[in-house]
């Protein structure tokens, strides 16, 4: 099986979760015996390929145009039809992005093919390989496989697959340009300047760590506490849905069913009772922390680690450690 | 909120139908195959069944449907000569029996009580049944509109001449967003209300109008939860009923446990909103039921699958509204159709309908759809078997205003008078204001917080209802002054809003040194037990914008 990982960049950084879907690649390829190709497709992105090549696969794809610079779905639909004419793999995976779902459903179709979207897993069945999705706010999982012949697409969830994992290669594989036609006419749509975010808003699906608030902080003045302590961690602060309702954080720090889902390397919740519409939207973070001075909250059924106690002892004590640790 | 904009679009049909549950659907369904019968036999004017339309706020039909149910075929039977072939049947009833439960024991009549024999009859999931019949609705070219409410009534003077869609796209502010749709005028010839229990145009129409029965409605709140049990817990097709514990003897209800096919069960609690302890918490003394030795005996182990409620209209006959008034019938739950001794509704409601789509047709055929002619609808239900079946037990739900024992007297009373019993009409009060304050200084009682496991919290079991609405909109749950919460309501009955709304829509925060109302609209599960069990009567539940609610999916 030839498997082709299309990454993401922005302006030379990194969408990190391209690593996920590249970890989830090389599993695939191990498993069927099969080839592993990964794709940086933009401009000036050759440093970008550079590093992929360190990884253990057996080929970088470079797809650079003038007009891929800034992003617009015809250009990478169009680009990314005839590199895949060109590479002919049989499995593309994509980390799912925002942008991934823009695009990619577009690519798919052009081709006449399928893709199973926001992925979970997979396994392989006697042979078949079968992804798993998750349906209805991830209460029951569907297990989807191809039929018919490739190319085949999917797209892997944040967190689903661990970035960290990505094995280095023995050797360093080969980087090879794909010139790509692209006309200006082509693009139907005129990308604009990015969205410059408010100094509020904020990407919680990037930050690494996360450091939450619930009820259990009693009162917004308490809240640069645990901020302060998310700087420590280099993460970022979020919180359940009643500190928004109360508009003590803005909705975008909001995590859960009707608010962001994340899976950062650490979340530490404070003072979270962890009802099931919170769960739902930390449940993929790596390590789960828990303070909360009721022993029978239901947070601690999915933390990793958890404290009974209070979290206006723990919080000061954890920072003065931190504190001592950067000094 | 531009609720006078001049911009609405109109649209014109000859019938509007409310709500597309059983009693909503049966109409449209029985007016459609009229109307074929009508053009067939060449008769003049002809008419279509393309401009009969039906509104309905969930997503799909069939979302906001949830009922125990045991169905008395009888009306569906009328409706569709050959449901036992098609209709999504779960179980015929294999065995039925009655108890009487204590803490610990649980007492077996010896003779199942006639209303609760259920020989004949089936356990269904009225959400597949409403999905299924909402398929056979559109086949005969009816036009449903699914996540689209009914906002207002359309009046020309007293007369009823439409429904005012509901406005789309508002934000938490009444302003509006980028996907601002005004609700359109929809006119029709004849109006029908389907809402179900405790409608909310139903309320504004039968208020305007003194279209109140007698009585006042009665209503008990039903909390569902669908179960997966490991095999061989219950038998499908087995059903039983339960008096007693978790309710004391001033309160009238009772529980129930279907078994139904693939391992599922169906388990729940009625509690009639009439209650004295303004803290009683049905969702709580649901969760206990749970936990009678009974219970757990099929449940433990199982898993949660839905969770869900809605209130049932029980008062009877006397309690029934006037179901007619110029341009406008009120059909099913919205009128109290429903016979609160079997605990079933389900076929009146669709007989209900059929009778209501007769009478419309002779009013299209007519042109003349005034109350005088819309009155044939109450001679026909007088004329068919929904008179006798509720005619037997008119004082039946009345009869337990005092208590178990006084209503099983009673109840034994009018059985044998052909429902008179000792007071024929007996009267009663509405039940906000069977409310018993609270002592000052008296305590909160704790919350209940459930094992996960067997019990659950509110918050828990919500998720499971599938609930969901767009955020930000207007708040769809009106009350007309919070001050009276945060002073009067907690001094007199310690605000029994977040007791007795399962979906924990109602909170009171801290807020100073006093507190305040909380809304968490998006819980909602639209039962409408807050705006029929407010003591003050100040909480008026409206749609929210159409889509929005839970998903009661097999429920």
């Amino acid at each position: 099986m030839n498997i082709l990982v299309v990454t993401e960049q922005h302006s030379g950084a990194w969408n990190k979760t391209s690593f996920e879907a590249l970890a989830a690649g090389q599993q695939i390829a191990a498993e069927t015996n099969g080839r592993l190709a990964a794709l940086v497709i933009g401009k000036g992105v050759a440093a970008l390929g550079d590093e992929l090549a360190g990884a253990k696969l057996d080929e970088v794809f470079l797809v650079e145009h003038d007009l891929l610079e800034a992003y617009a779905p015809d250009g990478f639909t169009i680009a990314l039809a005839q590199a895949i004419a060109e590479a002919k793999p049989d499995l593309i995976l994509f980390p799912h992005t925002y942008q991934v779902r823009d695009f990619a459903p577009q690519l798919a179709a052009s081709l006449g093919k399928g893709m199973i979207g926001d992925c979970v897993g997979y396994r392989l069945e006697h042979g078949r390989l079968i992804f798993v999705r998750q349906m209805f706010q991830g209460r029951t999982a569907a297990d989807i496989g191809f039929e018919g012949a490739g190319p085949w697409f999917a797209s892997l969830q944040a967190g689903a697959f661990r970035g960290d994992k990505v094995a280095q290669g023995a050797a360093r594989a080969p980087v090879k340009k794909i010139a790509v036609n692209l006309d200006a006419a082509q693009i139907r749509s005129k990308p604009e300047a990015p969205f410059q975010e408010t100094k509020q808003a904020v990407d919680l699906t990037q930050a690494p760590v996360l450091v939450a608030v619930g009820r259990g902080i009693k009162a917004p003045e308490n809240i640069p506490l645990a901020a302060q302590l998310a700087k420590l961690l280099g993460g970022e602060l979020c919180a359940s849905r009643p500190i928004c309702d109360e508009g003590w954080l803005p909705m975008d720090r909001q995590v859960g069913s009707s608010g962001q889902t994340v899976a950062p390397k650490l979340y530490l919740a404070l003072g979270i009772s962890g009802a099931i519409q919170h769960v739902v939207g930390m449940k993929g973070s790596r390590t789960i922390v828990a303070i909360n001075k009721d022993a029978h909250a239901p947070i601690f059924e999915v933390a990793d680690y958890g404290i009974v106690g209070d979290i206006f002892e723990l919080i000061p004590a954890l920072t003065k450690e931190l504190e001592k640790t950067k000094a | 909120m531009p609720a006078e904009s001049p911009e609405r679009e109109r649209l014109d049909a000859d019938v509007l139908i409310v709500g597309a549950g059983p009693a909503g659907l049966a109409c449209a369904l029985h007016l459609a195959n009229l109307i074929r019968n009508h053009n067939e036999s060449g008769a003049k004017p002809e008419l279509s069944a393309e401009n009969i339309y039906v509104l309905e706020k969930a997503r799909e039909a069939g979302a906001h449907q949830l009922s125990g149910a045991v169905l008395d075929p009888r009306g569906l039977a009328e409706l569709v000569p050959d449901f036992e072939k098609h209709a999504p049947l779960d179980s015929p009833v294999t065995d039925d029996a009655a108890y009487f439960l204590t803490r610990a024991r649980a007492w077996k009549f010896p003779v199942t009580p006639a209303p609760l024999r259920n020989r004949g009859n089936y356990v269904v999931s009225l959400n597949r049944l409403v999905k299924w019949m909402a398929g056979l609705v559109e086949q005969a070219g009816v036009n449903l509109f699914t996540q689209f409410a009914g906002a207002a009534m359309l009046y020309v003077g007293d007369a009823v001449v439409g429904v005012r869609g509901e406005d789309k796209g508002l934000d938490k502010d009444g302003k509006p967003k980028e996907n601002f749709a005004p609700g359109y005028e929809l006119r029709a010839k004849v109006t029908v209300l389907a809402e179900g229990p405790r409608g909310s145009l139903t309320k504004e129409l039968v208020s305007r109008l003194g279209l109140d029965g007698l009585n006042p409605q009665a209503y008990a709140i039903g909390i569902k939860e669908l179960w997966e049990v490991p095999p061989g817990r219950i038998a499908a097709g087995s059903v039983a009923h339960t008096l007693g514990w978790p309710l004391d003897s001033s309160q009238h209800g009772g529980g129930w446990i279907y078994g139904m096919r693939d391992n599922r069960v169906s388990i729940g609690l009625v509690a009639s909103l009439e209650y004295h302890d303004p803290r009683f918490d049905p969702h709580e003394a649901f969760q206990r039921y749970k936990t009678h030795p009974r219970l757990r005996r099929v449940l433990e182990g199982g898993t949660l699958v839905r969770f869900g409620a809605k209130t049932i209209p029980e008062g009877g006959w006397y309690s029934m509204p006037r179901p007619y008034a110029d341009g406008v019938l009120l059909i099913g739950d919205s009128a109290s159709f429903l016979n609160g001794q079997r605990l079933k509704g389900i076929h009146l409601a669709i007989k209900s309908g059929m009778l209501a789509a007769e009478t419309i047709l002779e009013a299209l055929r007519s042109g003349d759809a005034s109350a005088r002619a819309l009155s044939s609808f109450s001679e026909k239900v007088g004329a068919s078997w929904i008179k006798p079946e509720l005619w037997r037990v008119r004082n039946f739900h009345q009869g337990f205003q005092h208590g178990l024992y006084a209503g099983l007297f009673n109840t034994g009373m009018q059985m044998i008078t052909g429902g008179r019993g000792l007071v024929d009409p007996m009267r009663m009060r509405p039940g906000y204001e069977e409310y018993r304050k609270i002592a000052p200084g008296e305590p909160a009682p704790a919350r209940f917080t459930g094992d996960g496991e067997l019990t659950f919290d509110r918050l828990t079991d919500v998720y499971h209802s599938g609930t969901r609405h767009e955020e930000d909109q207007p708040c769809h749950l009106h009350v007309a002054d919070t001050n009276i919460c945060a002073d009067r309501c907690a001094t007199e009955y310690g605000n029994p809003c977040q007791y007795f709304c399962p979906a924990a829509v109602y909170e009171m925060v801290r807020e100073g040194n006093g507190q305040r109302l909380k809304i968490n609209a998006s819980n909602c599960v639209h039962c409408k037990t807050c705006d029929i069990a407010d003591p003050y009567q100040i909480i008026t539940w409206v749609p929210p914008e159409g889509g929005g609610g839970p998903n009661y999916e097999g429920m």
